[in-house]
């Protein structure tokens, strides 16, 4: 199988909030730098996000600083957070938005003219920073913006399929060229992964298409340990309506500025729920509280809850929530006067690839940053929480990516591997006989949306481990692409995307059935009472293929679980 | 029975097919279905190799844009029509990779040129303090999701790269505007020829954030660069020239409209409404006929027309190409004027014919002088055929009986659909006119080319789009082409001049109808 090798010094994979600014960070250091992404850069994930960006600068509630902001993150986070990890969260969140400020972001004022915050749920103050209701928008136009400026190398379609290891370091990744199907090899001296989330493997979701959990498998194939993957936040309010809607956001924001909800007899049901924080209650309770609205009967004909904003004026709702009067004036609704439909929805990885206080992974040389890595969030994620660990952590990725690269030669790489690899991504292609991409995806996404969701239990569980070992078995190696072709062809990219799909589900699946009780956003009905929860599962290829599950201790540097 | 309409599908792989080719589907509807549905159905159901770009499905990472019958849209936001065949193809102007995914690159380099981030000449203090209201253009700006699809609609960009297109405009703006940015943006603008954008809005209306380039980037970084002292091109400069000295933009030929009126009142038995007829420059000095007509339709439908002998300049030139004082003195007075004639004559509205001069008093004349008395103009502005269609009501219209037979297409005016928001009502008119074959002309709302000072300031692009809009037209195999606007008939007459196809302003339609239907009687 012919290919090109590009060679660098870092490679970032993934333009996302964490690819980006770890290429921007990679850059200033005198080394050379390639960024490849699935999609046209500035078009990633992150664009997507609204609400805000966590920051404890106090401009609003001058009482606010980086310890309560700790504390916050870690009762949020059911206490399975790594808090060396929180720690460096909520120290470097504030220079890092001031990053942001210096690249050209232009976030919503306070009238002294300092960055104005809002509240989010579970937050002691008001901490979020935001641009209107499109924050994830503002940073990533100005990351682009400011990769723009480097000399960061960006190849954008460009899909990475496999992480090469060489002498137990990281040396690069095989890659396709989307666009014209160029089979390419990236040779590097280190590799930061900024993959993102894999809300996709739910049928019911906000994420972009991009969120397949391609770096989840690919770090898991190459042997990286992963942590907390049982752990997805589904997002209390999703849209229902129209069907091909349904999962999409609706932000945070919506019930920071004075959303409330209701079932279809008018009642504000929070309060039989979570009386005193009301609608502002963690995700996962808010989630759950919703659910049980709708399964009790007392959801709307849809199947979802009401949220209502018309009580507020007119002019916050302009002002600080433009995005969701347009996304639901397309479904047909002036949220200004009428209540919007919601129900959860799949939103956010918790866990992912288990990296340390250097951002660095259990394979030296290979660095993460963003959604695809596990410990920063613990059992939930605070709302904006996501978009500082992008920033704050693709910088700090970024840095000793750079720096690992300066100080080491570049790896030899196996040549064999990487033919196998080509030959296996040419096989799907030619196979004649087989399951499409379509119905394999959408077997996938049903099972893990009926059997792995907000309530979960040992038989669901144990089930849909059964499945996903008999698919990875007997479909993944079936999967056939309709059309021969190499150029743009996203049946074959879609292909491709199902083997990663499969073991990401496998390793929330297995992860969650290991996790008896119930924690953070894992919720079992059959919670195990004698299961006190005060660990993280940590996840791994073992030297028999099979999948290693193992419970680690808890990262604790201050606040021990109550 | 599942419902289901029909796709039509640009296909191109260059490795294999000679040309692009159109490839249809059945695509079953679902009430709420985005043209992204469609294309997702297409995938799944037939064919997983359809090339075509997403991520969101949300209208928030700017993936999708590709052009939804003839217009680029957003996939995910374009709703489908399951009573009209759906036509998708690839974005104008950008080479094809495969189906509708296109090649940015070029866009991409022309953005990067303009060195298009916050350019500091030191530091920035942490934190930074910048005040809210200093901001609030900048916020509008940085709405750009980077879909390219004004890119794709714009006619300029059409014809030529030397302009760098509605999102790179704006981002100019944008960063002009920004307090922090210390690049000259001005000449960045003048190198990238700002002036040849002809405010056609088409950008502004294709846009997925409603983004308002002509005004808040094209018009603003011209009104700058007349600030820093750039001077105009000679073409326009001429006009606002002597709209200062005489309060016309053009010089006097033949005898002026209102010098050649007998009165200014012209008033019917039994009124059903009383009107003032603002002239603008045009149908005053070079097309009196016209005005004649429009103020014989309004009174044979019953309707007191007053036409102030003393009348001023919109200064839409002075607007377009950023020479805000002579266009704020004009605003001004023209304010006055007509306020003064709605005290005397016991009226609120004022009827134009000139879809530039409508769409000046509303959308710039209006927003100036309430930003700077606190109060917009009293009397409320129609265009005429709005005025007969939506005021008077169809059904209350006399109807024309002279027959015209005639087949003929119209040409919407820029600064009248997308300006004024009058889209359908000039064609009720053309079809109550017996005789009249209306044929549809999907490029109807197309650029002529003739406005935002292009017409007189950039003779060559001008003429490059006005030669497409002439395709379009012929196309038609029309007989005539109707218009509502001078600028617009004297451009079009200019580039239809050789073929058959006559050009007319629909006041004069209206009004021979009615004329032969008296003859007739
Ligand atoms: C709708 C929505 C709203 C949100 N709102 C907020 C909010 O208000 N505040 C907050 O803090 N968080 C929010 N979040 C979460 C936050 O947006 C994400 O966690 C964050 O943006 C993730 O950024 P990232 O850089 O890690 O990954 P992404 O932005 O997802 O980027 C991943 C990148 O990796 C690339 N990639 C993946 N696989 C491959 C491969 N195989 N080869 C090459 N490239 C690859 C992709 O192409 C992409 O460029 C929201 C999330 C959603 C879904
Ligand atoms: S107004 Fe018309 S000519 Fe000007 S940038 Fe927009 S689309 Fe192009
Ligand atoms: S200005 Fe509007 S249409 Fe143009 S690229 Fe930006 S978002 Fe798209
Ligand atoms: S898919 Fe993102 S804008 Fe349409």
């Amino acid at each position: 199988m012919e290919y090109k090798t590009i060679v660098c010094d870092v490679l970032v994979v993934g333009a996302g909030g964490a690819g980006c600014r770890a290429a921007i960070e990679a850059a200033k250091h005198n080394v050379d730098v390639v960024m490849i992404s699935k999609e046209l850069v500035g078009k990633a994930h992150t664009s997507m996000a609204e609400g805000g960006y966590n920051v404890a600068i106090g401009n609003v509630d001058p009482d606010d600083n980086p310890d309560v902001h700790f504390r916050d993150t870690v009762v949020g986070g059911n206490y399975l957070n790594n808090q060396e990890l929180v720690e460096i969260l909520v120290h470097d969140a504030p220079e890092r938005i001031y990053d942001l400020e210096e690249m050209g972001a232009v976030f919503d004022r306070t009238p002294e003219g300092k960055i104005a915050q809002r509240p989010f749920g579970k937050q002691s103050y008001r901490r979020t920073a935001y641009a209107s209701d499109r924050t994830g928008s503002e940073i990533m136009v100005t990351l682009v913006e400011a990769i723009r400026r480097t000399s960061v190398r960006v190849f954008d379609e460009v899909f990475a399929t496999k992480l090469l290891v060489h002498d137990g370091r990281i040396a690069g990744v095989t890659a396709i060229d989307m666009r014209h199907g160029d089979y390419l090899v990236f040779r590097a001296k280190s590799v930061v992964m900024a993959t993102g989330g894999a809300g996709r493997i739910f049928k019911v979701t906000s994420n972009a298409q991009l969120d397949v959990g391609d770096g989840y498998a690919m770090a898991y194939e190459a042997g990286c340990e992963l942590i907390d993957m049982e752990m997805v936040q589904f997002h209390p309010t999703g849209m229902v309506k129209p069907e091909s809607a349904k999962g999409r956001l609706v932000t945070e924001a919506v019930r920071g500025e004075g959303g409330i909800l209701l079932n279809n007899r008018g009642e504000r049901f929070m309060s039989r729920y979570y009386p005193q924080v009301m609608e502002l209650a963690g995700r996962d309770q808010v989630a759950r509280s919703i659910m049980t609205e709708v399964l009790e009967g007392r959801g709307t004909p849809d199947g979802g809850v009401y949220l209502s904003i018309a009580h507020l004026p007119r002019s916050v709702i302009e002002f600080r929530l433009e995005s969701m009067i347009e996304q639901f004036e397309d479904a047909g609704v002036d949220i200004r006067e009428e209540p919007m439909q919601v129900s959860p929805t799949a939103h956010h990885f918790m866990g992912g690839i288990r990296i340390d206080t250097n951002a660095q992974s259990t394979i030296p040389g290979l660095f993460a940053a963003g959604e695809c890595t596990g410990g920063v969030h613990g059992g939930n994620r605070l709302g904006g929480n996501a978009l500082a660990d992008t920033q704050v952590f693709g910088a700090l990725a970024g840095k000793n990516a750079a720096l690992f690269a300066l100080e080491h030669d570049l790896p030899g790489f196996d040549r064999s591997e990487v033919q196998s690899e080509f030959e296996r991504l040419q096989a799907m292609l030619e196979r004649k006989e087989g399951i499409s991409p379509a119905d394999a995806r959408e077997e996938l996404t049903t099972l893990m949306w009926e059997k792995v969701q907000i309530f979960r239990n040992e038989e669901d569980l144990q089930y849909a481990v059964r499945e996903l070992r008999r698919i990875e078995r007997e479909v993944v190696p079936k999967i056939k692409v309709d059309v021969p072709i190499r150029r743009f062809n996203p049946g074959w990219h879609q292909a491709i995307e199902f083997g990663h799909m499969v073991i990401t589900a496998r390793m929330v699946t297995e992860a969650a059935l290991m996790r008896k009780g119930s924690r953070g956003a894992h919720y079992r009905t059959d919670a195990d009472p004698n299961d006190d929860g005060n660990y993280n599962i940590v996840i791994r290829k073992g030297e028999d293929g099979e999948m290693e599950l193992q419970k680690v201790p808890l990262v604790i540097t201050r606040m021990n679980p109550p | 029975m599942a419902r289901t309409f029909k796709a039509k599908v640009l296909r191109y792989n260059p490795d294999i097919d000679d040309a692009p080719h159109f490839q249809e589907f059945d695509v079953e509807y679902e009430p709420g279905m985005t043209v992204l549905d469609a294309l997702l159905y297409i995938q799944d159901k037939y064919d997983s190799s359809l090339a075509f770009r997403w991520e969101c499905r949300g209208g928030q990472c700017g993936s999708c844009a590709v052009r939804v019958n003839t217009i680029a849209r957003l996939a995910c936001r374009a709703k489908v029509d399951p009573d009209q065949d759906l036509v998708l193809e690839p974005l104008e102007k950008m080479p094809v990779i495969k189906d509708l995914v296109v090649d940015m690159s070029r866009t991409q380099a022309r953005l990067t040129r303009v060195r298009p981030y916050v350019a500091r000449d030191k530091p920035a203090p942490r934190p930074e303090i910048i005040h809210q209201q200093d901001i609030e253009i900048v916020r509008e700006l940085r709405k750009c999701i980077e879909c390219s699809a004004c890119l794709s609609n714009c006619p300029v960009v059409r014809e030529t790269w030397d302009y760098a297109g509605p999102m790179i405009i704006r981002q100019l703006a944008r960063l002009e505007m920004d307090p922090r940015d210390v690049e000259d943006r001005i000449s960045m603008a003048l190198d990238e020829a700002v002036y040849m954008c002809t405010t056609c809005k088409m950008c502004e209306d294709s846009c997925p954030k409603h983004i308002k380039i002509p005004s808040l980037a094209v018009e603003l970084l011209r009104a700058k660069a007349v600030e820093a002292g750039y001077p105009l091109v000679e073409g326009q400069q001429g006009f606002i020239d002597s709209i200062n000295r005489t309060g016309r933009s053009v010089p006097e030929k033949d005898t002026p409209l209102l010098k050649s009126l007998e009165s200014e009142e012209f008033l019917v038995e039994n009124p059903r409404g009383r009107v003032a007829f603002f002239t603008g420059c045009l149908i005053d000095y070079r097309m009196q006929d016209t005005g004649r007509s429009l103020i014989e339709v309004l009174n044979r439908n019953g309707i007191d027309v007053i036409v102030p002998k003393e009348q001023w300049c919109c200064a839409s030139p002075a607007f377009r190409t950023g020479d805000l004082e002579t266009a704020h003195d004009a605003a001004r007075r023209v304010t006055e004027i007509f306020e003064r004639v709605m005290e005397e004559y016991d009226l609120d509205t004022v009827v134009v014919a000139c879809a530039g001069c409508g769409k000046t008093l509303r959308e710039d004349h209006r927003p100036f002088i309430e930003s700077e008395r606190g109060e917009p103009p009293k009397f409320k502005v129609y265009d005429l055929a709005e005025y007969l269609i939506d005021v008077l009501g169809k059904d209350n219209i006399v109807p024309p009986k002279g027959e015209v037979n005639l087949r003929v297409t119209y040409h919407e005016p820029c600064h009248l659909g997308r300006g004024q928001g009058v889209v359908e009502q000039p064609i009720e008119l053309l079809q109550m006119i017996p005789g009249v074959e209306y044929i549809d002309d999907p490029y109807k709302n197309r650029c002529c080319g003739a406005g935002g000072g292009v017409r007189a300031g950039q003779r060559e692009i001008s003429m490059k789009i006005a030669a497409r809009k002439r395709g379009y037209i012929e196309a038609t195999g029309a007989d005539m082409v109707a218009t509502e606007c001078p600028f617009c008939t004297i451009q079009i007459r200019d580039i239809l001049k050789g073929t058959d196809i006559a050009t007319r302003y629909l006041p004069d339609l209206l009004a021979e109808s009615y004329r032969k239907g008296d003859a007739e009687d």
